[in-house]
Formats: structure tokens, C-alpha cells, sequence
């Protein structure tokens, strides 16, 4: 339908971060939304917001980012970003095996209480430390998000896919750089078969050199149907669009008092 | 995963707490004397406002006038030992907390009759009068009290000449002014950014002129990273050098650190912006941190170096942060500067192990410490954490989630517009306005504003963040009305404070109006518009959305704990609920209580003071929530009928059951077979699957179950005090069953046992005669006459087959194994899903009077009245319940049956020495036996009637408390002139001047009534300065030739 609207109609996608605190998020986002990094970035205080356009071959997606704080104690303010979340990015940190089981938590909680058709993105940030080349091999370097070719995504999927085999991602230098790999707590494989087993899509991406960033959130933009009924153009309607996504999404601790009353409505 | 049990043990403040928090002074537990023993911990234990070491407190009504001094206040003065503190009527005007250790004399006036007044003179050399204006016996009540308070502190005041160089502000006014004046024209290019600061010596001393003296090694004072780094903002654009200068005037009239008295020219500087090189130190005496600081001066060291090397899960979160905190400021690029910050966070998290380490308290404390030394932060962050924002950075962060739904229904109240729009587009104000409160604006906006705020918190107390918050909002109301999401709410705030520092009215002709800046405006707009938002404001709308907010943490962390767990057996979703509300509920009941300690090697080693519930921090430094045994008897008790006693009693009224815990060697055993990796404590987890392997276990499973449960060594064997052990367990579940069935049981099982065992032991039995004949023979006499032979009882005897036998061989066993044991376990309570809502206090008169039936001891006591009546009638009865009928649908006529029939187990337990618990357990239902009868308990109808008039005189009290309460007054929104844009100065005044314009511009927004004391009473005040003392007094420092000591005290 929105086809029939011409490509310069926008859909918009409210994407939210999770994962442990440290593992990138914020500086995944800040690589997508002004393709930067910075070393040292605030740690994120309730969650903040940010917005980048992504060009697929027929239409564009608006990304809307909530990007969470980290830590445990802030969790319970976590549903308060991702109720209506359309997808959900998921991190962990490959240099650290406890984030993956932090992940594993979020996405649990995500399929149990958020919107139920949500798009959720397993990523393993910080390859930069793991190995040089990996990283630069699967994608350009410092790629600006919207005018991201659409087959790059794909590329890297099968990359995941040959590799299964051993730890260290199957290229031709891994084995000189043992040093910088063994840093590596989370190997690809682990991950990759637990994403297959809860139907996530799955990137090993870096915030510091961008590898796969852009991948990243082009392929979650794939996955995301062409219209969502969840968001229809702004204005109009906006409590029915809001109370249909609201249906099996996680109160959590609501901190609006007018939700009181809606939630006991609809749940 | 911890639970938040805190919630369930809140209490609202008293009156005295409330008193001591509005004069920032700590709990006595939190200020020893300095020569006490050094204590790591946090005070906490008796929140009982009456601890004040042993010393009375009291108020009265006073006048206050300063020697020197135009004005008189009338208002309220407080001794609060160890400090004296007075607050004038109008609640603002005048206000001051003297510790009593800066009083070096206390004198009684010799003045007109009828007037009671005290003449102290300070530290600092003040003299300050006050006038007693009570009727005469209190005030001499009050001085007598006072004397001995001051007494007290004699040994205080020696450590005050030693802590004083750590204040700037005694630095300030004993350098010689001169050095303050000399002045470097070059020097007013310097500071002009952050971090710009050259580094060369000519630097800092240029901007030491424009700070105020000091800086590179000069003075002694506590210094923050400033000092070093160069302090925010351009010194000059921020008149630093004319703000030191009225600072200092006015240390010079109104005192200083310790003794500084507020007067109304304080609030105005206070607004303008506190000078950097003195903020540190009036952020520390603002907040009362400072006493603390005081009081404990050797705990900031001992804490880093009794925890040097220990890490633990905050210690790994602080570091994660560390180089996440204002990076953008010089220091923190700096090692100097992050191991500041690493110390305090790290010291704090091991003072406060509950609380721990929270994203956001990196940001604050890496501002506070660019004004501040370690130990003044880390007491500053004390009282941040404790009083002025209290519960923000817990792990449940209630007191975050509370503040923002406050701040949402003062939004409701003072912007509805923008609180109905934001309703129908479905934007949560929490999304913009969550970081403001927990990272004090200091994220928000650039840090010389910010900071500014940070001054108003410190100096007014929380309500400062609800008010700026409401005046963005105001300020940015249009804008917001045309927000249609989230995200545009939040860019709409992000830009709003990115351009905070710029012109209010831009394009104003008049230069006056365009020097107003955007921060300026929104100071007026959340002082003078939003003033009606005050203390009991915030107070009372806490209290009244508290229960709500705990309710939704509860279950939130329900949901999570439930989630999270790996294993969940055979139950379902609604079963391990339910175990969870016994679990969480076995931990807040007064007699359970998580894990206290435990085996983590880091877990940091707890005060014995604590009354709250702690919770456990496991190998890997994660805090997590374990019960102990004490915990597990709670929770067993719950779900397992046999391990409880419940006691029916039947009055003339009403019928009621009691639940008492049940004390047996079975409950520990469980709790050891359940606790898998001896830790001596079990999870949540370890719970439900140990459950689960008893409430879904079939016949055989059962059997070897409980066979297992008594096999010590697990080596397969019962031993023969393990076979008699077992019988004990069957009989302590059965102890409560009507008729003698059970006891028959057990017996034939103990014989069978004894004969099969016998036949079939893998050792010959040397002396078989511990085998009892006949079924008569009671339980005891076997045990008793198997302990009397030593040697083969420990000795492996009784395989599984073979118990499996004897159990199979018995029907009403087997019904136990195969049924009746499982179902003795019932997960089908239904807890209270709002607990908090449930139980907060109604309001109301009805309310007030519910109040008091609801606590537990008016329970009791109803209770008591009810079964006195029931005696006097004739009518009072009790029984035991039965644990396996209990299973059953229970017939009311088999029940009643019950009270007549007499335990067949009492007499053989009765002689069981070594079984506390049930012969304990038989004791009780003789007790309740013959109470019954009536004679010890039953009262006389005389008796009865004097309970019922107390009872009545606590619901009078009740309702006089409703009727006390303060009114919400936000109806009385002040009138707004819009005068704010003609009060800045004019363009070419000096400095000085434009600060003064600032001042004046917030005088006005204050009304100019500074509610001092006119005429008359004005006058007897003034009387009063030239007045004599009478003879006699305190004198602290025992001058020579002035009489002091006992003798004179008692003229006082
Ligand atoms: N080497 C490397 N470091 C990274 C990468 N991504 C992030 N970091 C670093 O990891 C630290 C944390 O990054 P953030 O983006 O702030 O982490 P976050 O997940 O947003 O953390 P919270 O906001 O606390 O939840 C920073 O010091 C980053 O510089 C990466 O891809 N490679
Ligand atoms: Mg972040």
C-alpha cells in the first residue's frame, strides 16, 4: 500500500537497545545516527533518544532509537521504552560471557512481554578487540547508514554461516593474532546458535571501526513489514494505534499515573 | 535477584525526623563524639527520633536578634542535640543549626520581668540573642536542658580548632584583604573556558584573584579538582571576584560554616551563583554534610583501607564508569582525577552495601568533586543518598520511580494543558525528566547552570528539582503543546537546554532585557511561580502515591524473579508465583529476613546494627536475595501444614485461628537437602526445585525421598538413630492427627523396621535388644533405649529396599507416601496482589480508626478483649488443627470434635529431652488447654471496660492526627506581575553592581518582607543586646575569673 504512496514516504520504526551496561550501546547507536565514535561517552542516564533515516531499494525506514541505560537497577524502567517497540536491538559485549547471559535474559523478557511481532537483533559488539581484519573484511569501514546497499546485510549472514566451524571467525589471519583473540569470551558459533534457536537475526558488529553497523539496522529495516499498522501518519488515531500495540507489551514500573488506568483496560 | 523487601518495612518519618531533616541534622547514631571508636558502617538500627544519646530535645517559641544586627525574628527554636536550630515564623527569613560544640558561652539576660532571654556567643564570635517569649517554666525547662546538652559536647568542641583550616571560609577571612586586591589585568583573559587555564603559576594566581584568594598551595583548605584543573566557566563573565567579596561580608556579620546564620541576603547570593572556590564548602554546610564530616573523621580512610583489593559487582559497575563521567572536563582525562572519583564511589559502596554503586551517582560525585575534597564528597553523597534524595539510587530505585510520578501529578495540578495534551498523545514526561532528577540537571544542561541547581538542592532541598522541572515545562509550554511523540518531546528539551545560556528576549530592544538569559528566566519562573510547590507539598504527595509505586515494583520484580528462573519443574506459572509471594513474604515477615553474611568472600561483612533486611552478595559479587533456616521456617510454615501450629480459639464472638511456627529437626533437614551447594542459604531457585521433587514425586520417589532426607552419609544406609530419627519425623508430622492410628503406624513401622533391618544389616548385630515388643510401647522408650547402647547404632543398617518394605507393608504409610505427603504442601493462598494499597493507612476518620485496628499489636489486642469476654461468658475454647485433615475438605463437626480429644503423643514426647520442639509443641496445647479452663487469662468485666477505654483514646489520637494534617494549598498560585524583564541592571555598571542586580532581581521575585519583628517588639530585642547577664552560665571555655561549671549552670 504505502508503495502506491511513492518511496519518499518514510515508515517509521521505534527501535530500542538492550543489553548490559558497557557493551556499546550508545556508541552503536552514535556510529549509526552520525557515524562517530568516541572513547568516552556518558553512561546512559533512564535511556536517550535518538532518530536516523535508513534507504532501502523501494522505501525509506525512520528509525526512532530509545537507547537504554545498562544497568540492572534500571530495568524496571526498561518497558516504559519498549512498549510499542516495532524492534529491539540486543547487545552484548563478545569480550565479556556474562553479558551474553544478560542478552539471553533481555530477549526472554522481550518475546514474553513486548509487542509480539517485534523484530529483535542479537549483536555482539567489540569485535575491533578480538581481531583486526574480521571486522574490516565483512564490511567497509565507516559507512554512512542511509545510503546503505541493501546485499552487504546478506554478505555477512553467510559469512556468519561458513564459519561455524571453528572459534576463531575463518579468516586468513585469525591464527597470528592470538594475542587480541583471546579476549574473545562469547565465540561466534555460541552465539549464532542460540539466535537460530530464538529466531533472532544476528551480527557481530563494531562501534569503534563500524564494522557492520549499518548492516545491522538494514537488515532489521528488511524485516520490518512494509506498512506497519502500528504507525499510521502521526495525528490521527493515535490511541487506538497505541492501545492495539500496548496489547501483551509489560507494564513494568509505570510511571504514568494515566496508564494506571488504560493498562487495566486492555490487560 | 533481589528482592525489594525494604518496601514492605518503610516507615513515614515522625515529626522529630521530619524536624531534624528540615535542619539537616543527622541522627545522633551518625555523630559520635570524634574521640568514639571509628564505626565503617552505616548507622541505622533504632529509627526511634527519641536516640538522642541520652539527651532530651525540645522546642519553644523564641525571638532571635543578632548583636550587630538590625533585625528581629520571631519564630520557632529547637534543640535537637547536639544543635540548637531556630527557623522564623514566615519559614524562610531566618534560619539557622548551630552545633552546640560552637557555642563557647550561653549567659541568662538580666532583663526586664517576665522575659526569659539567653545570650550565646559563637565560635566565631557572635553574639546572638534569644528570647524565650514561652511562659517561664518552660523556658527554664528548655535552658536547663540546653545546659546539659552543652555539657555533652564540651569534648566535641576541642576537635572543632583542629577541622577548622579545612574551610575555606577561614582561610578567606584571615588572609589579609591586600592580597586579594593585587591585580593582574593580564590575569582577566585567563579561565576563560573550561580546562583553558594555562598551567604556568602566573595563571593560577590570576585566577586566583578573580576567584578569591587561594588556590596553588595556599591555605590549607579541603580543595576540589577545580583547584588543580580550573573551575567551569569564565571567573570573570561569572563575576567570581565581587560574589567573594559579598560572601565575605557576609561571613563577617552572619557568622560562618558552623555558625552561619541565614538571613534574606543569603538566599539571594545563595541564587545568583555560589562563588567556585567557596562551593564546596557551602554545598557541605548547606546540606549539613558537614557534621557529618565533623563527627567522623577517620571513617572515609578506614573504609578504603579496610576494602583496599576487595572487588565486588559495584566495584566492576564503578569502574565501567569511570572514565564515563564528565569526560569532558580536564580532570577525568586525568589518572589524578579518576582515582578521586573511583575512591569515593568505591568507599561509598562499601558504606552502603545495599545501595551499592548506581549509574548517575559517577556523574554527581564527578561534579561535586570539582568543588570538593574526597571526604567532603563522600559525606555530601551520604546525605544526597539518605536525605535529600532518598531512595533514588537504590537497587529498586523507588524513590526515583515515586519522585516521577509526583513530579506527573504536580504537572497535572500546575500545567494540566500540558499534561492533558500529553495524554492524548500518549508521551510520558518520565522519558525527558527521569535523568534530571537522578543526575541532578548535571547531565542535562552545561555544567555552570547546572551546578547552579546543584546549589538550590543543597540549600532548599528536593523540591528545588520539581520546581525547575515545572518551570521548563511552563517556559517551553507552547512547544510542548504541538509535541506528537516521544522522541520530539525529548529534542524539544535537548534544545531548550543547549541554548540555556542565551538571551531570553533577543531581539528586545532595551540591552537590559536582552542580557536576561534563558536561565535566568527560568530561575524566576520555578522561584516565584512555582514556590507554592513546598516540603509538605512533596510530602504529602509521596505519601499518597508511595503504596502504588511499590505495588508495581513488587510485581514487577515479580515477573523478573519468576523469568529468570532456569528451572521450574512440573509447576506452572500461577504455582511459582505463589511460591514466590511465600518466598518474598517468608523474608519480610518480621521473623524471617533474607540471609544475613553468608559465604561470599567479598560480600562486605555487615554491622550487627542493621535492622533491615540485607540482602547477599554471591562469589561473583552480584547481590542476590537468600533465605536463611530462620527464613525457611517462615516460608515452610506457609506452605506445609505439618510445619505449623494452628491454634483455633472460639470466643463469644468470633472464631479465629492462630499461626504459630512449628521447631523440628525435619524442617532443617529439608532445608540442608534443599541448600544443594551448601551454602548454607537457599535461592529462590534452590526452593522450587526443591519442591518440586516432593509435591510432584510419586509412592516410590516419595519413599526414597524421605529415606534420603534421614540418610546422613548418603551411603545408602539408614544407621539405627537414623531409622529412629525418621520415626521421630513421621511422628512430628503426624502429631496433630485425631485418634491413635498414626501412633499405631509409626510403632508397627519401628518394629518392622528393627526386624527387617535385624534380618537383613550388612553388620551382625551384637545385642539386638533396642527392639520393643508389643504396640503399646511408645515411640520414646525405643529411642531412649536405643541411645543407651552406643557402638552398632551408628552403624549402617537399613537399605532403601528394605525401608521401602516396611513403609509398603503399612496402608496408612503408603497413603502418607503416596499421597498425603505431597498434598501437605499447598501452594493455594492467595497473597494480596497490592499489597502496599492494601495496606496503606486509609484516610479519614473511618481511617484513623481502621489504623488502629490494622497494626498487629491492636490485633492482638482486640483479640485479647474478645477472649476475656469469652471467658467471663464461659464460652472461650481452643484446638490444635490437624496438619493431614488439613488436606482434606475439612467436616466443621470433625473439627469441633477435636477440642474435647486429648493428643495421644503428648505423654511419649513429653519425656523426649532432646526434642525441644514438640514436647515445646505439647506445652502449648496444654497451656491452651487449661486456658481454657479460664482462670489465669480470664478478666473481670472491670478489666475489660479499661481496655476498651484505651482502645478509645487511641482512635481520638487517630482522629486528631487526620485532622492535623496540612492542606494542600495549590489553589493559592501567587500572582505573577511579569516584572522580571525590567530587573536587571543597566549595561555600564561595574560587577559588583550587575550581581547586585541579580540579587535584587530575586529579592523582588521574593517579595521584599523579609518578616523580621517592627516596633515594640523590635524594640524589647534591641533592649536586650545592651541588657547584663545575671550572673552565672555556660561557658564552654571556662574563661578565668567568670564563674562556670555546676554552680553557675543552675542560674541558667
Ligand atoms: N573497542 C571497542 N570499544 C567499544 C565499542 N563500543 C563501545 N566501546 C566502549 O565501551 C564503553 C561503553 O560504551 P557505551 O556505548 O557507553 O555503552 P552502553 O552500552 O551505552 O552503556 P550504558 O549506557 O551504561 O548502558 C565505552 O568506553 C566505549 O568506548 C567497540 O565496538 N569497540
Ligand atoms: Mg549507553
Amino acid at each position: 500500500m504505502s508503495n502506491e504512496d511513492g518511496p519518499v514516504k518514510a515508515t517509521q520504526v521505534k527501535l530500542v537497545l538492550l543489553g548490559e551496561a558497557a557493551v556499546g550501546k550508545s556508541s552503536l547507536v552514535m556510529r549509526f545516527c552520525s557515524n562517530d565514535f568516541n572513547e568516552n561517552t556518558s553512561p546512559t542516564i533512564g535511556a536517550a533518544f535518538l532518530t536516523q533515516k535508513c534507504r532501502l531499494e523501494n522505501r525509506i525506514v525512520k528509525f526512532e532509537i530509545w537507547d537504554t541505560a545498562g544497568q540492572e537497577r534500571f530495568h524496571s524502567l526498561a518497558p516504559m521504552y519498549y512498549r510499542n517497540a516495532a524492534a529491539a536491538v540486543v547487545v552484548y559485549d563478545i569480550t565479556k560471557a556474562s553479558s551474553l547471559e544478560k542478552a539471553k535474559a533481555w530477549v526472554k523478557e522481550l518475546q514474553r512481554q513486548a509487542n509480539p511481532n517485534i523484530v529483535i537483533a542479537l549483536v555482539g559488539n567489540k569485535l575491533d578487540l578480538v581481531s583486526d581484519e574480521s571486522g574490516a573484511s565483512v564490511a567497509p569501514k565507516s559507512k554512512p547508514a542511509a545510503e546503505e546497499p541493501a546485499n552487504e546485510a546478506e554478505e555477512s549472514e553467510t559469512d556468519a554461516e561458513d564459519d561455524a566451524t571453528p572459534p576463531p571467525p575463518a579468516t586468513t589471519a585469525a591464527a597470528g593474532d592470538d594475542s587480541s583473540d583471546s579476549l574473545r569470551q562469547v565465540s561466534k558459533e555460541e552465539a549464532d546458535e542460540y539466535a537460530k534457536e530464538a529466531k533472532l537475526l544476528f551480527f557481530e558488529a563494531s562501534a569503534k571501526t563500524g564494522a557492520n553497523v549499518s548492516e545491522l539496522f538494514t537488515e532489521i529495516a528488511k524485516n520490518i513489514p512494509d506498512e506497519t499498522p502500528t504507525k499510521p501518519a502521526a495525528a490521527q488515531g493515535q490511541a487506538g494505534r497505541r492501545n492495539g500495540a500496548r496489547q501483551g507489551a509489560d507494564s513494568g514500573v509505570d510511571l504514568g499515573e494515566r496508564q494506571q488506568g488504560k493498562k487495566g483496560g486492555c490487560c | 535477584m533481589s528482592l525489594p523487601m525494604h518496601l514492605r518495612n518503610y516507615k513515614e518519618k515522625s515529626k522529630d525526623e521530619q524536624t531534624r531533616d528540615f535542619f539537616n541534622v543527622p541522627v545522633w547514631d551518625a555523630v559520635p563524639s570524634p574521640n568514639e571508636e571509628p564505626v565503617t558502617t552505616k548507622p541505622r538500627g533504632v529509627k526511634d527520633g527519641s536516640s538522642s544519646g541520652g539527651l532530651q530535645g525540645m522546642d519553644i517559641n523564641a525571638v532571635l536578634s543578632v548583636e550587630g544586627k538590625e533585625e528581629v525574628y520571631a519564630g520557632r527554636l529547637s534543640l535537637l542535640p547536639p544543635f540548637l536550630c531556630f527557623i522564623s515564623l514566615d519559614r524562610r527569613s531566618c534560619r539557622c543549626t548551630l552545633p552546640l560544640y560552637t557555642i563557647r558561652r550561653v549567659e541568662r539576660l538580666n532583663s526586664r520581668a517576665g522575659v526569659f532571654a539567653l545570650s550565646l556567643a559563637t565560635w566565631h564570635g557572635m553574639r546572638i540573642i534569644l528570647q524565650l517569649t514561652s511562659l517561664l517554666p518552660t523556658a527554664e525547662h528548655f535552658s536547663i536542658l540546653l545546659r546539659d546538652a552543652l555539657k555533652s559536647q564540651l569534648t566535641s568542641m576541642k576537635s572543632l580548632k583542629p577541622f577548622l583550616p579545612s574551610l575555606y571560609s577561614e582561610y578567606l577571612l584571615t588572609t589579609s584583604s591586600s592580597s586579594a586586591q593585587q591585580q593582574n589585568p593580564d590575569h582577566l583573559l585567563l579561565g576563560t573556558e573550561l580546562g583553558e587555564k594555562s598551567g604556568t603559576a602566573a595563571g593560577n594566581d590570576g585566577e586566583g584573584d578573580l576567584r578569591g584568594p587561594g588556590g596553588d598551595g595556599k591555605g590549607s583548605y579541603q580543595r576540589g579538582l577545580g583547584e588543580t584543573f580550573g573551575f567551569p566557566g569564565d571567573a570573570r563573565k561569572m563575576r567570581e571576584r565581587s560574589k567573594m567579596k559579598l560572601w565575605k561580608e557576609y561571613f563577617m556579620i552572619h557568622g560562618r560554616n558552623f555558625t552561619l546564620l541565614r538571613y534574606p541576603p543569603f538566599q539571594r547570593l545563595l541564587q545568583v551563583g555560589l562563588p567556585s572556590r567557596l562551593r564546596g564548602e557551602l554545598w557541605e554546610v548547606m546540606s549539613g554534610s558537614i557534621y557529618l564530616r565533623f563527627a567522623n573523621p577517620q571513617t572515609y580512610s578506614l573504609l578504603l583501607s579496610n576494602n583496599k583489593g576487595k572487588s565486588s559487582q559495584s566495584t566492576d559497575e564503578i569502574e565501567k564508569d569511570l572514565n564515563r563521567s564528565l569526560p569532558e572536563y580536564k580532570a577525568y582525562q586525568t589518572e589524578e582525577g579518576l582515582a578521586r572519583l573511583r575512591r569515593v564511589l568505591v568507599a561509598y559502596s562499601f558504606r552502603n552495601p545495599e545501595l551499592g554503586y548506581c549509574q548517575a551517582l559517577n556523574i554527581v560525585v564527578a561534579g561535586l568533586l570539582i568543588y570538593m575534597s574526597e571526604d567532603q564528597a563522600f559525606w555530601l553523597l551520604e546525605v544526597l543518598c539518605d536525605r535529600i534524595l532518598p531512595g533514588y539510587y537504590s537497587p529498586s530505585m523507588e524513590g526515583t520511580l515515586l519522585d516521577q510520578r509526583v513530579f506527573e501529578a504536580l504537572v497535572q495540578r500546575c500545567l494540566p494543558m500540558i499534561k492533558d495534551h500529553f495524554a492524548s498523545v500518549d508521551v510520558q514526561l518520565s522519558v525527558a525528566s527521569l535523568p534530571w532528577f537522578l543526575s541532578l540537571y548535571i547531565n542535562s544542561m552545561p555544567l555552570i547552570f547546572a551546578f547552579r541547581i546543584v546549589d538550590c538542592v543543597l540549600a532548599m532541598g528536593v523540591k528545588v528539582l520539581f520546581q525547575i522541572g515545572l518551570a521548563v515545562l511552563k517556559i517551553n509550554g507552547e512547544a510542548l503543546l504541538e509535541v506528537t511523540d516521544d522522541g520530539m518531546f525529548i529534542s524539544l528539551m535537548r534544545d531548550y537546554f543547549s541554548t540555556i545560556g542565551d538571551s531570553a528576549h533577543p531581539n528586545h530592544p532595551d540591552p537590559r532585557v536582552r542580557a536576561i538569559t534563558n536561565f535566568q528566566e527560568l530561575l524566576v519562573v520555578a522561584f516565584r511561580e512555582f514556590n507554592i510547590i513546598t516540603d509538605d507539598t512533596i510530602q504529602a504527595e509521596r505519601r499518597r502515591l508511595r503504596a502504588i509505586i511499590s505495588d508495581e515494583i513488587e510485581k514487577f520484580s515479580k515477573r523478573a524473579a519468576v523469568r529468570n528462573l532456569k528451572k521450574v519443574g512440573s509447576f506452572d506459572k500461577d504455582e511459582i508465583g505463589s511460591i514466590y509471594d511465600y518466598y518474598f513474604t517468608a523474608v519480610c515477615s518480621p521473623d524471617g529476613g533474607p540471609a544475613n553474611g553468608g559465604s561470599g568472600s567479598s560480600s562486605p561483612k555487615f554491622g550487627d546494627q542493621f535492622d533491615q533486611p540485607r540482602l547477599q552478595v554471591d562469589a561473583q559479587g552480584r547481590v542476590e536475595t537468600r533465605i536463611d533456616l530462620k527464613t525457611f521456617r517462615v516460608f515452610l510454615s506457609e506452605i506445609a501444614t505439618w510445619a505449623r501450629e494452628e491454634t483455633v480459639t472460639t470466643n463469644a464472638f468470633i472464631q479465629r485461628t492462630e499461626r504459630r511456627l512449628a521447631d523440628h529437626e525435619l524442617i532443617d533437614r529439608l532445608f540442608y537437602s534443599w541448600d544443594t551447594q551448601a551454602q548454607g542459604t537457599l535461592s529462590l531457585q534452590d526452593v522450587v526445585i526443591g519442591l518440586d521433587r516432593v509435591m510432584h514425586a510419586g509412592l516410590m520417589e516419595s519413599i526414597e525421598w524421605f529415606f534420603n532426607l534421614h540418610d546422613k552419609d548418603k551411603d545408602g544406609f539408614l544407621t539405627k538413630d537414623e531409622v529412629i530419627q525418621l520415626s521421630e519425623s513421621l511422628l512430628f508430622v503426624f502429631r496433630n492427627e485425631p485418634g491413635d492410628i498414626y501412633l499405631a503406624a509409626v510403632s508397627k513401622f519401628i518394629l518392622n523396621a528393627y526386624e527387617f533391618g535385624d534380618a537383613n544389616s550388612p553388620h551382625p548385630i551384637s545385642s539386638p535388644d533396642g527392639v520393643p515388643r508389643g504396640d503399646q510401647e511408645s515411640a520414646s522408650h525405643v529411642r531412649e533405649r536405643s541411645d543407651s547402647t552406643s557402638g552398632p547404632h551408628n552403624l549402617p543398617y537399613l537399605n532403601l529396599a528394605t525401608f521401602r518394605m516396611v513403609v509398603l507393608a503399612d496402608e496408612l504409610l503408603e497413603g502418607f507416601f503416596g499421597h498425603d505427603l505431597a498434598a501437605s504442601f499447598q501452594l493455594d493462598k492467595t497473597v494480596d496482589e497490592d499489597y502496599h494499597q492494601a495496606h496503606q493507612k486509609p484516610e479519614g476518620i473511618l481511617g484513623g480508626l481502621m489504623n488502629l485496628v490494622v497494626t498487629n499489636e491492636n490485633k492482638s489486642r482486640l483479640n485479647r478483649l474478645a477472649d476475656g469476654f469469652g471467658a467471663a461468658l464461659g464460652k472461650h475454647a481452643e484446638w490444635r488443627k490437624p496438619s493431614l485433615a488439613k488436606t482434606l475438605p475439612s467436616s466443621s463437626s470433625q473439627l469441633s470434635e477435636l477440642g474435647t480429644r486429648e493428643s495421644l503423643l503428648t505423654p511419649a514426647q513429653q519425656e523426649q529431652r532432646r526434642n525441644r520442639s514438640v514436647s515445646a509443641a505439647s506445652q502449648a496445647s496444654a497451656r491452651s488447654t487449661s486456658s481454657s479452663v479460664g482462670t489465669p487469662e480470664s478478666r473481670s468485666l472491670a478489666d475489660v471496660e479499661a481496655k476498651y477505654r484505651e482502645e478509645q483514646d487511641l482512635v481520638r489520637q487517630a482522629q486528631e492526627a487526620v485532622m492535623h494534617r496540612p492542606n494542600f494549598a495549590i489553589d493559592a498560585i501567587g500572582d505573577s506581575d511579569g516584572e522580571e524583564e525590567e530587573e536587571e541592571g543597566e549595561g555600564g555598571r561595574g560587577a559588583d553592581d550587575a550581581v547586585m542586580d541579580e540579587v535584587e532581581a530575586f529579592l523582588k521575585a521574593h517579595g521584599d518582607d523579609d518578616g523580621g519583628l517592627k516596633g515594640e517588639q523590635k524594640k524589647q530585642a534591641e533592649d536586650l543586646l545592651k541588657a547584663e547577664p545575671m550572673g552565672g552560665g555556660v561557658s564552654a571555655n571556662n574563661k578565668p575569673g567568670r564563674p562556670s561549671g555546676e554552680g553557675g549552670l543552675i542560674d541558667l
